[in-house]
């Protein structure tokens, strides 16, 4: 009874999915091997090592696995399987390009994006864009499985660092080649594509402190950046960055609201959020009734004492 | 070249679902059914690479309840040219389709299949990988620009953190993202045409694959209602509470 | 700005099961391929266009107005993709003749298209409803040689066409009108004068305008009876169809106005414009009114639309909003639950699904009466159309108007100001009970001449349709007090009826000073017997009735019991004549 973990990375680093997705490979009881299929990967695959519950790591170092293809990398999880019960990779782009291709090779049904680990042969997995549950069991005798990263806490650095074991890799003609790719990691995220959102009202008072105090904030955390109705009226924002009824539609995992009392039209621009965030002087703002969590107070104190917790 | 379109019916995007009370499903009776937004946008891309001259023929599939037939003419009216369904009442799981797609693809011989990454039912997100495992073929998921030039195809694909572009050898599976395009509206005589338009009916047994699902559904359920929200006193407790959500 | 969401479910609801379109449509040769299902895929196709391409366009529209420089009238950005997309989709030919390109499906599923029209953007709709108004009247009455050059452009879309009657002194009476034409010897005219309120006289959509003009012939006899339609086109046309030279049919200005400020309605100059004669001389106003009733069914859609989308979104707010408590309640509630607001939304969508059935109804009887084989199928929807286009006309606008404001109320003070669409629907709706006939003349038109036509024949058809439903409800307990309180209000309007008929008041001016309240008394009565159908209708599937069929049984209930009693008030209205309205010297005003 061994689970093999397929790792998402870029050769040089480990991704956290990878380290919650362990998390609910460990849940399936058994113990935990992670696959790297990489070029020069050893870096990802040292990290991997001292992660907390691995038992072993696969390092297949190939060029032809540079850039994870479907192709190839599905090929090599094949390979791999037969020593395997269960083979989980988390819900990424790059996991969910590769695992369906190894499950039909394999001929099992996979069990896509999972919330809840329930039993080693079931799992909650969402479904309608969340707006139901579906609790499955596989009768397929070997699980392949993704994770919804979100759903599982990440697993921490272990005291000792795991063995790497090298895989050896057998290339194929597979009929794709990379071309280029253009990463935009500095870049602000599209404000209805973005995980966190970061939205200012009025509170903020111009357009010079929206942009000081809110703008800092959105880039350490990587989110995009909204505004109330009142704040783009006042000209704090630009028009493009207006949340509400007559303006973009969010439902990031995050929402934060700074100095905004959340009128009707606002709320119902943003109330699918996951997790809303609150921070207001007025406890009795519609905003805060909505919120996960709330933080009352000025926001020109608490936004500096954000940006220092979060480090 | 010909196109295979491999397209499911579902429940219309602007409808929101509901869970049945007894915790067997999603309601669907009564409920408007639409075609998949990512498989109409797979339409979408196969018609206009017909207009740019780069295809010869669209054909669509879909494998569904007999009602499902409907989005066939939905996509007759947006533009394809022929339509193949399998009819079955059971679940059909994306191995079980992938399958049957295989077998309809050994006879109708593409050079491309375009499928929608996801349904927007199941969230799956499978099918495409699954039916390009099945056939050796190379795959190219997510795509938001597809370009086809003789027997290769340059996909850009969107992927965590930004965009990456691959060139296939054709045959070959393409799977739509939400920008590859904007489909277009079908015209009122393109929809009076389509309903008089043939469509060749089979049954999965035709193709001699078993169709049983490997998933059993034991229950589906709503989601947890939103928590009743709680105040923080600080900062600090702010972002520990958020990193235990897991959203930070 | 809300989302607009075509009702299509209901339409489809109301062709299936209340007026079993499927059947209707059998006997009617030319749509013997039309069915329901045909129907739901153009209504939701229609009906995604509305909401995606036509609706995000209706505030901003309403905001930048049209603009007239140099000549030239623009419309608000975004109507000129919107209308390609339009034509693109080939809808303005939906109903019209296949002969000249038409998809010539029945004005059933068009009025049900022009429900949605109106619903997302009025001011848009216009355009294509006026432009198949005129390509109905010149089909009807231009010689062969006009409609093969003019038909195929405007079915298509390319061509907009345009009603130019009202004149400064000509208004409902367009007997005064001046506006004259002069025979050029060439079997062409010259045509002087001015017109107003012409909706859709000119904008930039279109490559040309082709208007229907009314104006008088040298030798014409004074009055209505001396006036001849006309058609004279924005830029002339060759004989090989193509543009030719500018005709001088010029804007004078755009008006301005309380609503529809996407839409221009224009000034029109005819300075010396040359025209073709359309029908007969001095038979103008026959050959307009002949499309009267359709387009009076379609302005009467547009109260009913309009109505529709101001409940959308009231309803939608209604669950969202809250404020409040509930009577003993600890918690804020959504505004739904109070009383009052529910008595809004109710009242609102009580109108709106009892006036969508009849418009199906006449609109199924307006296909019979074109295509039926049998003659006096024919006849007996002739009648009934003519005395429902009043009713639908006048009624769908005042209750429409009066729905929208509601709709503005549920609101609050967000549904006065722009943002979120409510007030534009109050605006935007007021128009409907001017043009067309002002709902005055409506009125005038049920009383004075559509009660007594052919020695009472069509009411009496009608009235034979809400007795046969009470009596199939006869000894249905579920749907007793709905029958009852239908009972008992149309048997006031019956003897009313009967009065208004026989003239039996102390003089016309009775007839003429209850003809309004009379209108709303017989819609009231019309919605009242469509209530009980759809009553019936759930009642008759037991167990089988799903939530939309129980939906319809409750509006059933609060119809009757809390709307339709206003019958009683009117009736005696009525009753108390004439009197107190001429009491005073007109000087004394």
């Amino acid at each position: 009874m061994t689970t093999l973990l397929l790792a998402d990375h870029d050769n040089a680093t480990l991704g956290s999915a990878t380290a919650r997705a362990l998390s609910a490979a460990r849940e399936l009881g058994a113990d935990v091997h992670v696959l790297i299929a990489g070029s020069n990967a050893k870096p990802a695959a040292e990290a991997a090592a001292k992660l907390e519950g691995v038992a072993k790591v696969l390092l297949a170092d190939d060029p032809s696995l540079d850039h994870q293809r479907a192709e190839p990398a599905a090929a090599l999880v094949v390979a791999l399987a037969k020593d395997y019960d269960a083979i989980v990779a988390p819900a990424t782009s790059s996991g969910k390009n590769i695992l369906p291709r190894a499950a039909a090779l394999l001929d099992v049904m996979q069990i896509s994006d999972i919330i809840k680990v329930v039993a080693p042969n079931t799992f909650e997995r969402p479904i309608y864009a969340g707006n139901a549950i579906e609790t499955v069991e596989s009768t397929d005798t070997k699980k392949v499985i993704t994770v919804r990263g979100a759903a599982f806490p990440a697993a921490k650095e272990g005291t000792a660092a795991a063995p790497i074991e090298t895989v050896a890799v057998t290339p194929a003609e597979s009929g794709s080649a990379f071309v280029s790719e253009s990463l935009s990691k500095s870049d602000r995220p599209e404000l209805t594509a973005a995980r966190i959102v970061v939205s200012g009202g009025r509170a903020l008072g111009s357009s010079e402190k929206f942009n000081e105090v809110l703008l800092p904030l959105a880039d350490k955390l990587h989110a995009a950046v909204g505004a109330s109705r009142a704040a783009v009226d006042a000209g704090y924002a630009p028009n493009d960055f207006q949340v509400g009824q007559t303006g973009k539609i969010v439902a990031p995992e995050l929402y934060i609201a700074i100095g905004l009392s959340g009128a009707i039209q606002h709320l119902a621009g943003m109330k699918d959020s996951k997790v809303i965030v609150a921070i207001n002087k007025d406890e009795d703002a519609p905003i805060v009734q909505i919120a996960d969590y709330s933080l009352i107070g000025d926001l020109f104190t608490i936004i500096p004492e954000l940006d220092k917790a979060l480090g | 070249m010909k196109v295979l379109v491999p397209i499911k019916q579902v429940i219309d995007a602007n409808v929101r679902p509901r869970v049945k009370a007894d915790g067997t499903g999603v309601d669907l009776a009564n409920v408007k059914l639409s075609i998949n937004p990512f498989c109409e946008i797979a339409v979408e891309e196969a018609i206009r690479l017909k207009e740019k001259g780069k295809a010869s023929e669209i054909v669509v599939v879909s494998i569904g309840p007999a009602k499902a037939q409907e989005i066939i003419r939905s996509a007759y009216a947006l533009g394809a040219d022929r339509g193949l369904f399998v009819e079955t009442e059971e679940r059909v799981e994306p191995l079980a389709v992938a399958k049957v797609l295989q077998a309809i693809i050994a006879a109708e011989q593409p050079g491309l299949v375009i499928l929608g990454k996801q349904a927007i039912d199941d969230d799956s997100n499978q099918t495409g990988q699954m039916l390009a495992g099945l056939l050796g073929w190379p795959q190219a998921t997510f795509a938001s620009k597809l370009e086809v030039d003789g027997d290769r195809a340059t996909v850009t694909r969107e992927v965590d953190g930004g965009l990456e572009t691959l060139a296939l050898t054709l045959p070959a599976i393409v799977t739509t993202d939400l920008r590859l395009n904007n489909p277009r509206y079908p015209t009122l005589p393109n929809i009076m045409k389509a309903k008089k338009k043939a469509i060749d009916v089979k049954k999965p047994e035709d193709f001699g694959i078993d169709i049983t699902p490997r998933l059993k559904v034991l229950k589906v359920s709503e989601p947890p209602a939103r928590k009743p929200g709680i105040k923080v006193a600080s900062a600090e407790e702010l972002v520990k509470d958020l990193k235990a959500a897991g959203v930070l | 700005m809300p989302d607009y969401h075509a009702p299509v479910d209901d339409m489809v609801y109301l062709l299936e099961e209340i007026f079993k379109a499927d059947g209707v449509f059998a006997e009617l040769p030319p749509y013997s391929e039309v069915n329901v299902d045909l129907a739901r895929t153009v209504l939701e196709e229609a009906g995604r266009l509305c909401s995606n391409v036509l609706r995000p366009i209706n505030l901003s529209g309403d905001i930048e107005g049209c603009r007239l420089e140099n000549g030239v009238v623009t419309l608000p950005k975004g109507f000129k993709e919107a209308y390609k997309a339009f034509v693109e989709g080939g809808w303005p030919a939906l109903s019209l003749e296949p002969e000249y390109g038409g998809q010539g499906l029945p004005r059933t599923i068009q009025i049900l298209v022009d429900e949605m029209l109106s619903g997302s953007n009025l001011s848009f709709g216009l355009v294509a409803g006026l432009t198949r108004g005129a390509v109905e009247t010149i089909e009807a009455h231009a010689p062969a040689d006009i409609k093969s050059k003019y038909l195929p452009k405007m079915i298509e879309g390319t061509w907009s066409g345009a009603m130019a009657l009202t004149e400064a002194q000509a208004g409902s009476d367009l007997g005064l009108l001046k506006t004259s034409a002069k025979p050029r010897g060439d079997g062409s005219y010259t045509i002087s004068g001015s017109k107003i309120f012409i909706s859709s006289g000119d904008q930039d959509l279109t490559e040309n305008v082709i208007h229907l003009v009314l104006a008088r012939l040298p030798d014409a006899p004074p009055g209505s009876r001396g006036i001849s339609l006309f058609l004279s086109p924005k830029f002339l046309v060759n004989e090989d169809g193509t543009l030719g030279a500018r005709n001088n049919v010029n804007v004078g200005s755009l008006e301005h106005k309380m609503g529809i400020h996407g839409h221009a309605t224009c000034v029109m100059n005819y300075d010396d414009a040359q025209g073709w004669l359309i029908g007969e001389p001095n038979r103008g106003l026959n050959a307009m009114f002949t499309m009267m009733n359709a387009e009076r069914l379609f302005v009467g859609v547009q109260g009913l639309g309009l109505g529709e989308a101001s409940y959308q979104t009231a309803s939608a707010y209604a669950k969202e909003r809250k404020q409040g408590r509930v009577p003993g309640g600890k918690e804020t509630c959504t505004i739904i639950e109070h009383p009052d607001v529910r008595k809004m939304l109710l009242t609102m969508l009580s109108f709106i699904e009892a006036a969508r059935a009849l418009t199906v109804f006449t609109a199924l009887e307006m296909d019979k009466e074109k295509t039926h084989p049998d003659a006096e199928v024919r006849k007996t929807a002739t009648g009934l159309i003519a005395l429902l286009t009043p009713v639908i006309k006048a009624a769908f606008t005042d209750f429409g108007f009066e729905t929208t404001v509601l709709g503005q109320q549920v609101l609050g003070g967000h549904g006065y100001i722009r943002e979120w669409g409510q007030e534009q629907f109050v605006r935007d709706a007021r128009i409907a009970m001017i043009y067309e006939g002002t709902n005055g003349i409506q009125a005038q038109d049920l009383v004075l001449r559509k009660l007594t036509l052919d020695a009472g024949a069509p009411v009496g058809t009608f009235f034979a349709f809400i007795s046969e439903t009470l009596a199939q409800a006869a000894g249905q307990p579920a749907t007793a007090a709905i029958a009852q309180r239908l009972k008992t209000a149309f048997e006031q309007l019956q003897a009313t009826t009967k009065k208004l008929q026989a003239g039996d008041f102390a003089n016309a001016t009775d007839q003429n000073g209850a003809a309004n309240d009379y209108l709303r008394f017989f819609a009231l009565v019309t919605f009242g017997w469509l209530w009980l159908r759809m009553a019936l209708t759930t009642i008759a599937k037991g167990e089988a009735a799903n939530s939309r069929d129980k939906r319809k049984l409750a509006l059933a209930e609060f119809f009757t019991s809390r709307i339709l009693p206003q019958t009683a008030s009117l009736a005696e209205q009525i009753e108390a004549g004439s009197k107190p309205l001429m009491a005073l010297e007109s000087d004394a005003f």
